[in-house]
């Protein structure tokens, strides 16, 4: 039986998929009389049932080696498609806790979108959603993963694109599809490389053929490069980061997710593709290179958010640049480690967010404050969550980070200078923000807030809990060190610079107006911050401009060139004149002039061969 | 009469209500539209009001209300009804009664301020929370916790309250109507002032049964009255200025979409596009989607005969109402005028328009416009 | 067997111009009963192939006119057989979209069904004469279809297509006479044909009339641009047809005679063919990104996705052989999908301009399921895994790379365009409030699309189907086809030409 829900752990993600296919009589209209409740129930259900099976799926891996299990799907010419799916204790834990959280921020969605009447629609979505991400988490074939991660652009552009009819949600969906899109394709293009010069797609295949394989440098680079491009999107790193910003106009239960696990999943791709991208020195520097401008950058600029969403979202920026670092750097462990503490901490800061713009109308944090006189389940959680991601208290993100410093304790050092330094900035970032929020005396439209019903706290508070008890279960997954091993250097080191920032938090001027953050510097530059270094301009300016210009051009040399030629030639336009409109008579000269023509030819033959 | 002094430019309005017109042209399509939805609306409130009144006196700081909307009557036939969401959908009073306690306004917001309201809110919440220590440490943690909790429930209580009143209203309008004694759209608006004035001294209050014992939580000698502590604010929250709406409206705080004065919102009920009800973040759907199930046979039918017939149907139930919601502005701005509309006295027409002009100014960038077309009608033309 | 496929419709047709005119209905109902009688037949035909076997199947040959060396000789093979298929289905649906109050119905439903019926005579024919008079056949029927049910500027349109197409008939007719002329034999049968050798110079002569003729009708870039004015006046359903099937005539027809035939020649022009097809991707995907038609958008993006079959073909290997049949069928299908919806909007808003319409995914008041196909279409067309269209490219991409990894990496730039401009596209019409063009003084929130009828999606509904059942089991279309595909390669004249070392044929594998 155990063996049985081992083998079958891809049905998880199926059910997901499952939920997903239910609601549709429902998000497509077909139910009018009633309403759409019952889609969600179908999704809550069906994903239920995927964490209980993945849970088994889960208890058994622990005592077992890891399996592969292969899938035959497309044998055609000389390329065989198999699929391999791994079952070991890291994939199918990754796979629950995405089952997990997406089970938690369905039942938050249940109270936060209560009164909106394409809830169908939405659950669709999450299911589809959840379905591509635990793919993701249990794929081992190159090749399904990147179909996944396109199922996963394409249902982030849905999600985003909730609220189809606002207009800056049509903006924020279309960029967030297009800027993961120039990253897939990127990705594909190394997809395809890998798949002829490998031969397989599937990630042992190619970690043995990585270890024989000599290629040009160039032919590396490039390769190194594009697989890097699709992670690059999906992570929100620099400079594909901007969609993460924008979509922030999507539904809280879903940025919940994107925040956390949507965005690890590149990430957790990257990780699996890190012993292939052995072959690109460059590639690997690359990744340093970005997770360091992201890591820093997206510190600052969230500091400078007055936007509460925006504010916790690009600090998501810049923890999975960390992540870049550690994979560029072949440190794995704290890659997922970082991956793992981010991603439920983050969770439950957009929990607590969510219930925030709920009560008050509002996402501007210059519009709130008090809010912990009335809400005291939204402020725990939202303490929990920031304690869990920032290296001060011995919760998550303090042992990720600890053992990021230990592993660049020795050699490159100055990468526990940018530990340090995010850790420290996000401190004063979430200390800020608390205050903003919770603390002080409250503004008009947070005078009234009760706090959020049982269907957003009950999420909240277990996710609060787990949290807490992280650091238990990393321990019992033996990802934590023995007392001895401690480097206590580190640990001081790293808890100064939680404790600085957190102080700098709190003694932070805090203006409550105005456009940018709350920086003792020039407003030339918190203006910079606080639109993100101005980066879609520079898009605006350069990407589109360029493909705008391109497609205005072909258009042009389109109509007046190709085309004019053709109407110049005359034959077009001589006939398109008095003798082609529409008649009896017009007609049939036509259709005689053709079957002279043919007939003509076919007469010339025919002489030609009597001859 | 007065002629107008001012170039106003929606004097044709004022000039309609002075002599005796409502907002809404009368028209017999109008008419019909406007009795046929208020008598569903009518339905839905009851239903509204009836469980709002129930959530604020038997689910009294209730930690999980799973059957909150079950007044009571907790069988499996109801439970599968609710699950198959089979059901009014009670969140959208619920929604509405956040938009009031969130914009306040009124007396009732002003006394749960007061140290009296607090005061006796404070024994209620002893005696509920007693033994339950989580939720009072939560309490100690947050010292409006529960207060806050408290609060919201008086506004569940106090708009149930509100409503029972309209309903009845609005049922009974549509009994005249179906009588044959409401022929014209102002006999409509007669009939709702006539209505709120009737209405409009009746004590609003509040009292949880906790153990056997009453707590009182607005007793009637807080002076809370139906029209200023509950119909204005009321008007004021849900007609005028309402929430952004999730599906149209940004909250990016950078781009500025949402004004930081509440008092300058224009998202109610009078100023909504009607076009994307029944899409996603559009919470007014709920209601429409309720009174679809209460329309009387003659507007179902009028409804029938236009382009789309049934299948955008809470478009114009939303349509509807919101001429409907002209009919009742239109009886809150008659009886709420300085001097009487007919005044003959020069200063007193003066002040009327005066007035008059205030509230259009208001109106100037609602739907408005929109209303004085039916869509058969343009066909028709 | 291979007969009735052509007869039926033809048939059918005269019935149909036989029909009272009072009888409404009946032109439209028997062509539904015809051309699903020959879908009925093709699929018999389906489960009764060999997929394994190389050789022609159900072949029938009957002699017509020796002198010219005309045989009526049909024959179905793995590559003709889903374009068979296709082509009985797109009819269908063009014939079901149809409005129902088209006029002049009797000469609509008898020019529809003999296009149908020219052009599965050209997929079967195995006689280079016969697969020519089926080529033009079908010709005439589609320009009065243009010509009568078309747009405002259909006159032009037509016109257009016809002098084009009329020309890329004389290329085409030029090329198989002189490819008759050269090797002397008297017959134009294909298997005989495919067996002659001809020197490289007087092969290249040949193959670019074929390249020219061909060209036209897939259409590559520059000869393309009576596609897009054609689409736009065509009414939906011959969009359909004209997206649908009649292109891939044009890849079909270099595929069996150019590559086919003129193997050396090929592999001469297929580095070349390799970068036209990227010029063609990258040009029509770049040229649909400005346009403000979404039906001339769609046209682009035709030329752009039928630019991929060419590269495939230049590649000429046995995987990209089979993705360029594939693509075929997908870009058949994806098309099909896009012309039937924006003919839906077109139909119900009176605009297909994406600067008016807005928000159409509106639930009550706009075309929300329709909208919702729209998406799955554009996605579709996009490459987006799960769908047909993602693996066709891939076959396409992984068979072509290989042999040309800079013009395959460009070509797949084309499908990153193809998500830019179909994204534009979607979130211009159909996100947003809603808003479409209404008569004047007409307020906005009281101008009531029509109702969009079940019967109005469901042949969308069909194809969107179709096109992920394919995309998750590729299989159901490939098997057919892979031995055919990679006998074409390994074609007799092929064969003979490996033992001179000197040929440059084989495709060479760059070293990366």
């Amino acid at each position: 039986m155990n063996q049985f829900l081992l083998q079958t752990t891809y049905w998880v993600p199926l059910y997901g998929l499952l939920g997903a296919i239910l609601t549709l009589p429902w998000s497509i209209g077909l139910l009018q009389r009633s309403g759409p409740r019952p889609a969600a129930y179908f999704n809550l259900f069906m994903t239920s049932l995927g964490l209980l099976h993945g849970f088994f799926a889960f208890v058994q891996t622990l005592n077992l080696e890891a399996q592969e299990v292969l899938w035959h799907w497309l044998t055609v010419a000389d390329l065989d498609f198999t699929f391999a799916i791994k079952l070991s204790s890291v994939s199918v834990g990754a796979m629950e806790l995405v089952t997990l959280l997406s089970l938690l921020a369905q039942v938050y969605a249940l109270g936060y979108l209560e009164k909106d009447w394409a809830l169908a629609r939405f659950f669709a979505l999450m299911g589809f959603f959840e379905a591509a991400l635990g793919g993701i988490a249990i794929s081992d074939s190159l090749f399904l993963t990147y179909a996944l991660l396109e199922m996963l652009t394409l249902s982030t552009y849905l999600l985003v694109g909730f609220w189809y009819a606002q207009s800056l949600v049509v903006t924020a969906a279309r960029d967030a599809f297009l800027t993961k899109r120039v990253g897939d394709v990127l990705l594909l293009m190394g997809v395809l490389s890998l798949s002829v010069l490998a031969g397989s797609l599937n990630f042992p295949d190619l970690y043995v053929w990585t270890e024989t394989a000599s290629l040009s440098p160039t032919v590396a680079t490039l390769l190194g490069l594009a697989l890097i491009a699709g992670p690059t999107g999906k992570c929100a790193q620099f400079p594909l980061h901007l969609w993460l910003d924008e979509a922030m106009e999507g539904p809280s239960p879903a940025s919940i997710l994107r925040n956390s696990i949507v965005v690890s999943a590149g990430a957790y791709v990257l990780i699996k593709l890190q012993p292939i991208l052995i072959v690109s020195p460059v590639a690997s520097a690359t990744l340093v290179g970005l997770g360091t401008v992201t890591a820093i950058g997206a510190s600052l600029v969230s500091i400078a958010q007055i936007d509460l969403k925006r504010a916790l979202a690009h600090s998501t920026s810049a923890y999975l640049g960390l992540v870049f670092i550690a994979v560029g750097f072949q440190w794995s462990g704290f890659a997922l480690l970082i991956l793992f503490a981010h991603g439920i901490s983050k969770a439950l800061l957009f929990m607590s967010a969510g219930g925030v713009t709920l009560n008050t109308n509002s996402q501007d944090l210059t519009e709130m404050g008090g809010l912990g006189r009335k809400m005291p389940a939204s402020m725990l959680a939202f303490v929990i969550g920031g304690a869990g991601l920032i290296g001060l208290l011995p919760l998550g993100g303090f042992w990720a980070m600890r053992e990021g410093l230990s592993s660049f304790w020795y050699e490159h050092q100055w990468v526990t200078g940018v530990i340090v330094l995010v850790n420290g900035l996000t401190a004063i970032n979430l200390v800020r923000v608390f205050r903003l929020v919770f603390l002080g005396s409250p503004h008009a439209k947070a005078r009234r807030a009760p706090e959020v019903p049982w269907l957003m706290a009950v999420p909240m508070v277990s996710l609060a809990v787990i949290t807490v008890l992280l650091p238990l279960m990393m321990q019992r997954l033996s990802l934590l060190p023995g007392w001895t091993y401690l480097n206590q250097e580190a640990v001081a080191v790293l808890v100064i610079s939680g404790l600085v920032g957190c102080a700098i938090g709190a003694g932070l001027k805090l203006n409550r107006s105005g456009d940018t953050g709350f920086y003792p510097v020039p407003k030339a530059f918190r203006n910079l911050l606080a639109y993100d270094f101005y980066v879609d301009q520079l898009y605006r300016f350069t990407v589109v401009a360029a493909v705008s210009a391109a497609a205005k051009a072909s258009a042009w040399f389109d109509r007046y060139i190709v085309d004019g030629v053709v109407n110049l030639v005359g034959f077009a336009s001589l006939m398109a004149g008095e003798g082609l409109r529409y008649s009896i008579s017009g007609q049939s000269q036509f259709y005689l002039l053709t079957i002279l023509i043919s007939v003509g030819a076919i007469g010339v033959f025919l002489t030609w061969s009597l001859w | 009469m007065l002629t107008p002094t001012t170039e106003y430019p929606l004097n044709a309005y004022i000039q309609r209500l002075l002599q005796g017109q409502a907002l809404l042209p009368d028209t017999p399509n109008n008419l019909l539209e406007v009795v046929g939805i208020l008598k569903s609306y009518g339905v839905v409130l009851d239903a509204y009001s009836t469980n709002l009144v129930y959530v604020a006196d038997h689910q009294f700081l209730v930690l999980f209300p799973f059957f909150k909307y079950f007044n009571g009557d907790v069988s499996l036939k109801k439970l599968g009804r609710h699950l198959w969401h089979d059901r009014i959908n009670f969140e959208y009073a619920e929604y509405c009664m956040k938009t009031m306690l969130w914009h306040g306004g009124g007396g009732l917001d002003h006394y749960l301020d007061s140290a009296e309201f607090v005061a006796l809110a404070e024994k209620a919440m002893q005696a509920k929370t007693k033994g339950n220590w989580l939720v009072q440490g939560l309490n100690l943690l947050s010292s409006e916790f529960l207060l806050e909790q408290v609060r919201q429930l008086a506004y569940y209580s106090a708009l149930g309250q509100f409503w029972r009143v309209m309903s009845d209203i609005f049922l009974t309008l549509s009994d005249a109507y179906d009588q044959g004694k409401i022929t014209t759209i102002p006999q409509v608006v007669d009939y709702i002032q006539a209505g709120l004035v009737a209405a409009a001294n009746q004590p609003i209050t509040y009292a949880v049964t906790l153990d056997q014992q009453i707590y009182d939580l607005i007793p009637q000698s807080a002076g809370l009255t139906f029209l200023p502590d509950t119909a204005i604010p009321y008007v004021e929250s849900v007609f005028f200025r309402g929430t952004p709406f999730l599906g149209t409206v940004s909250y990016n705080a950078q781009a500025h979409e949402i004004s930081a004065d509440q008092a300058s919102f224009q998202y109610g009920a009078l100023y909504a596009d009607p076009i994307p009800v029944g899409g996603a973040g559009i919470p007014p759907t709920l209601l429409m989607q309720d009174m679809r199930h209460f329309l009387p046979d003659y507007l179902h039918q009028f409804y029938q005969k236009t382009q789309r017939g049934e299948s955008d149907l809470r478009v114009k139930i939303c349509q509807s109402f919101q001429k409907s919601m002209f009919c009742v502005t239109t009886a809150a701005i008659v009886g709420l005028a300085p001097h009487p509309l007919n005044t003959q006295d020069p200063q007193e027409q003066l002040a009327n328009q005066h007035y008059l002009e205030g509230w259009l100014d208001r109106l100037a960038t609602s739907e408005l416009s929109t209303v004085q077309w039916t869509e058969l009608d343009l066909a028709a033309s | 067997m291979l007969s009735l496929l052509i007869w039926i419709p033809i048939l059918t047709a005269i019935l149909v111009c036989l029909c009272p005119p009072q009888h409404v209905a009946g032109p439209r109902n028997l062509s539904l009963v015809a051309i699903g009688l020959t879908f009925g037949i093709t699929m018999l035909l389906v489960f009764q192939f060999d997929p394994i076997s190389i050789l022609p199947q159900f072949a029938e040959s009957h002699a017509w006119i020796d002198r010219l060396g005309l045989t009526y000789r049909l024959s179905l093979d793995g590559l003709s057989l889903p374009l068979v298929a296709l082509n009985a289905l797109l009819t269908w649906v063009a014939v079901y979209c149809t409005r129902l109050d088209v006029p002049r119905p009797r000469l609509y439903f008898c020019l529809l069904l003999i296009i149908n019926a020219g052009v599965t005579g050209a997929f079967l024919a195995h006689n280079l004469l016969l697969f020519f008079i089926f080529y033009e056949v079908e010709l005439i029927p589609l320009y009065l279809l243009i010509a009568i049910w078309g747009g405002s500027r259909r006159g032009y349109a037509a016109t257009k297509f016809l002098i084009y197409t009329a020309i890329s008939g004389i290329l085409i007719l030029g090329a198989f006479l002189a490819l008759a002329w050269l090797t002397g034999v008297s017959s134009f049968n294909y298997d005989l044909l495919q067996h002659q050798h001809l020197p490289l110079t007087q092969q290249a002569l040949i193959m670019g009339a074929l390249l020219v003729g061909f060209g036209i009708k897939i259409p590559l870039v520059p000869f393309h641009t009576w596609l897009p004015d054609a689409h736009v006046e065509a009414s939906t359903p011959i969009s359909v047809l004209l997206a649908g099937v009649l292109l891939k005539l044009g890849t079909y027809g270099l595929l069996r005679f150019g590559l086919g035939l003129l193997p050396d020649a090929w592999a001469l022009f297929a580095p070349w063919l390799a970068t036209w097809a990227v010029i063609s991707v990258i040009y029509g995907s770049c040229t649909a990104i400005a346009q403000k038609d979404m039906k001339k958008m769609v046209a682009y993006s035709s030329i752009g996705h039928m630019g991929f079959i060419l590269l495939a073909c230049a590649a000429n290997t046995p995987l990209s052989l089979l993705g360029a049949v594939f693509q075929m069928v997908s870009h058949g299908l994806i098309s099909g999908l896009l012309f039937v919806l924006v003919g839906v909007v077109y139909s119900k808003t009176g605009s297909r301009d994406l600067e008016v319409l807005r928000g159409l995914l509106n639930p009550e008041r706009g075309l929300p399921l329709i909208g919702t196909l729209m998406i799955w279409g554009v996605m579709a067309s996009a490459g987006m895994p799960g769908m047909i269209g993602f693996i066709s490219e891939f076959i396409v991409f992984r068979g072509s790379f290989p042999i040309f990894p800079t013009q395959t990496l460009l070509c797949m730039v084309g499908t990153g365009l193809t998500s830019v401009y179909f994204l534009l596209l979607v979130n211009k019409v159909f996100f947003g409030r809603l808003q479409v063009p209404i008569p004047a003084q007409m307020p906005s929130s009281l101008f009531v699309l029509p109702t969009v009828e079940w019967r109005d999606r469901a042949p969308a509904l069909l194809l969107a189907i179709l096109i992920v059942v394919f995309g998750l089991q590729p299989h159901w279309v490939l098997r057919w086809s892979e031995s055919s595909t990679t006998a074409l390669i390994s074609s007799p004249a092929l064969v003979a030409e490996v033992d001179k070392p000197t040929a440059p044929i084989l495709p060479r594998v760059p070293a990366i």
